[in-house]
């Protein structure tokens, strides 16, 4: 997919400690499309989403189409938390939607659009569940209500689908396959998940601190570059409705980017 | 019970003060437990040893030295977890440390400090004058409204700090904040039940409220409910039995806390 860059990487490069992180990024990310980032761990994939929200440091300059930054929605990693915290899905939404304490009572107007933001990503019935006792599917939904209720125009999710389950992980595209056609989002997806990186990128960029391949989704999954990037020989297969699963020849880790 | 201790202006003192510094510890102490900070709360409390001791030593009110003491030992500790790559809990050991032994040094050096060490040991809610209640009414203001400002926003970093700076958190700004009032705090606590117990008066009614709590603004509340019980209840019973204020304030807290572990297993 090509069209307008909503954003641009221009010789981006973070360096934490002695440690280069990300070298020489030249990338676009593309209006209205979905794009993924994807590599091996410690490849510097979650590094570049916090780059585009000004939690890295960088040198070379990351661009925003018209000169003006967009409103940025953020859906992390699975959150490490004290699962036992008093605090419900509605209470999360809305501690970030007023600036009202909690403690003296939560407004109307919040209330609203907390329930509105919940009932989008079909969580509504979840509003009074402390976030504690959420599935990894339901939190990430809650998550995804949390970065829509700032009304975005990027859409920025790391991991998303990591432990969660393949029920929760198909509601979960579903959901942002919908959103997608309802608002005018562009979506930044880093993930480990290949079938889902198939199943809803338009455009991928395969980063291992510096891009190794960036393009059509089908023109960059290919053995070859998958093997370029993960370092093992790598291939997907359609099987079922359409849906692709990773093949691999040895083991490869599941686990989330530490970069 | 009140009316057979009520009579004494020192003891009238001393309940002001008490539901003065209560819901202040309250207000903090939810923060200590959303962010595990007992930990840091402790090595504020004990640099009161090394704050004490100069005081005493430079012949300036060692209530002084000991909140600028909690004060630098707080910022050294959030700037040590900035700006270095060590762990928070080592950084917060190695301040502990440091003022532990400071003030055991200077202590030991001079033997007459032991006795005027007393009161920062143990605390003495019963010694409040007005001066000290003039003070506690203005940190408990001051501990509203940062709480009244702050809470949203250490909420949602409670959960992730880049999540929060992603939805316009200044969480640097509230970190700071938020670790050199609690270092404030924990000085009047000091004063309050000593150093050794100061970090109770905020953790304990805070994990009990978090405890008791359904929702983010229960968890406030419980716990302000349960620091001021403990302490309406703790004074005259100390009065009573002739036992510390701050110890039988912390007791009925911990015993608030019991009863809502088992609230929490069985009704919750």
């Amino acid at each position: 997919m090509k069209g307008e860059a909503l954003v641009i990487f221009d010789s981006v490069s973070v360096t934490r400690g002695d440690s280069r992180i990300l070298e020489n990024v030249n990338a676009s990310v593309f209006r209205g499309g979905t794009t993924a980032v994807i590599g091996p761990n410690g490849a510097g994939k979650t590094t570049l989403l916090l780059a585009i929200l000004g939690l890295a440091r960088h040198t070379g300059a990351i661009r925003f189409a018209g000169g003006r930054r967009p409103r940025i929605g953020y859906v992390p990693q699975r959150l490490v938390f004290d699962r036992g915290a008093p605090v419900t899905a509605m209470d999360f939404l809305a501690a970030a939607i007023q600036r009202w304490p909690l403690w003296l009572g939560m407004r109307r107007e919040a209330r609203r659009r907390a329930s509105e933001a919940l009932e989008r990503v079909g969580a509504g019935h979840l509003a009074r569940s402390p976030m504690g006792r959420l599935s990894g599917g339901e939190h990430q939904r809650v998550m995804l209500a949390l970065a829509l209720s700032g009304r975005p125009e990027l859409l920025l999710l790391d991991e998303p689908v990591a432990g969660v389950d393949i029920a929760g992980e198909q509601i979960f595209c579903d959901l942002l396959d919908e959103l997608k056609k309802e608002c005018d989002l562009t979506l930044v997806l880093v993930s480990h998940d290949l079938s889902m990186v198939t199943s809803h990128a338009d455009h991928v960029i395969c980063l291992n601190k510096t891009v190794r391949c960036q393009g059509p989704a089908p023109e960059v999954l290919t053995p070859e570059n998958l093997a370029s990037l993960y370092g093992i020989h790598m291939g997907l297969y359609r099987h079922g409705g359409g849906s692709a699963r990773r093949e691999e020849s040895e083991g490869h880790s599941h686990d989330r980017d530490a970069g | 019970m009140p009316g057979e201790w009520g009579g004494f202006g020192f003891l009238k003192r001393a309940a002001v003060a008490a539901v003065l510094i209560a819901p202040a510890c309250a207000a903090m102490g939810v923060n200590v437990v959303s962010f595990r900070l007992a930990f840091f709360s402790d090595a504020v409390s004990h640099s009161a040893f090394a704050g004490a001791a100069v005081g005493l030593l430079a012949g300036i009110d060692p209530r002084l030295t000991v909140a600028a003491f909690g004060i630098l030992v707080g910022a050294a500790i959030v700037s040590a977890r900035r700006w270095s790559d060590a762990p928070t809990d080592t950084a917060v050991g190695v301040a502990m440390a440091g003022v532990v032994a400071l003030g055991i040094a200077l202590i030991s050096a001079r033997g007459g400090l032991r006795s005027s060490m007393h009161l920062f040991l143990y605390g003495d809610l019963l010694t409040a004058g007005d001066f000290e209640i003039g003070l506690a009414a203005i940190l408990l203001a001051v501990s509203l409204v940062f709480s009244a400002l702050a809470y949203n926003r250490l909420l949602i970093t409670s959960f992730d700090r880049n999540l929060a700076v992603a939805l316009g958190v200044r969480e640097r700004a509230y970190e700071y904040a938020c670790a050199l009032l609690l270092a404030v705090v924990v000085c009047f606590a000091v004063m309050a039940a000593g150093l050794l117990l100061a970090t109770a008066m905020l953790v304990v009614p805070a994990a009990a409220g978090r405890n008791f709590a359904r929702t983010a603004g229960g968890f406030f509340w419980w716990s302000v409910a349960a620091s001021m019980v403990s302490s309406v209840a703790g004074l005259p019973a100390s009065a009573a039995w002739n036992t510390p204020t701050g110890a039988t304030i912390v007791l009925f807290s911990v015993a608030l806390f019991g009863a809502s572990a088992i609230y929490a297993r069985l009704l919750k």
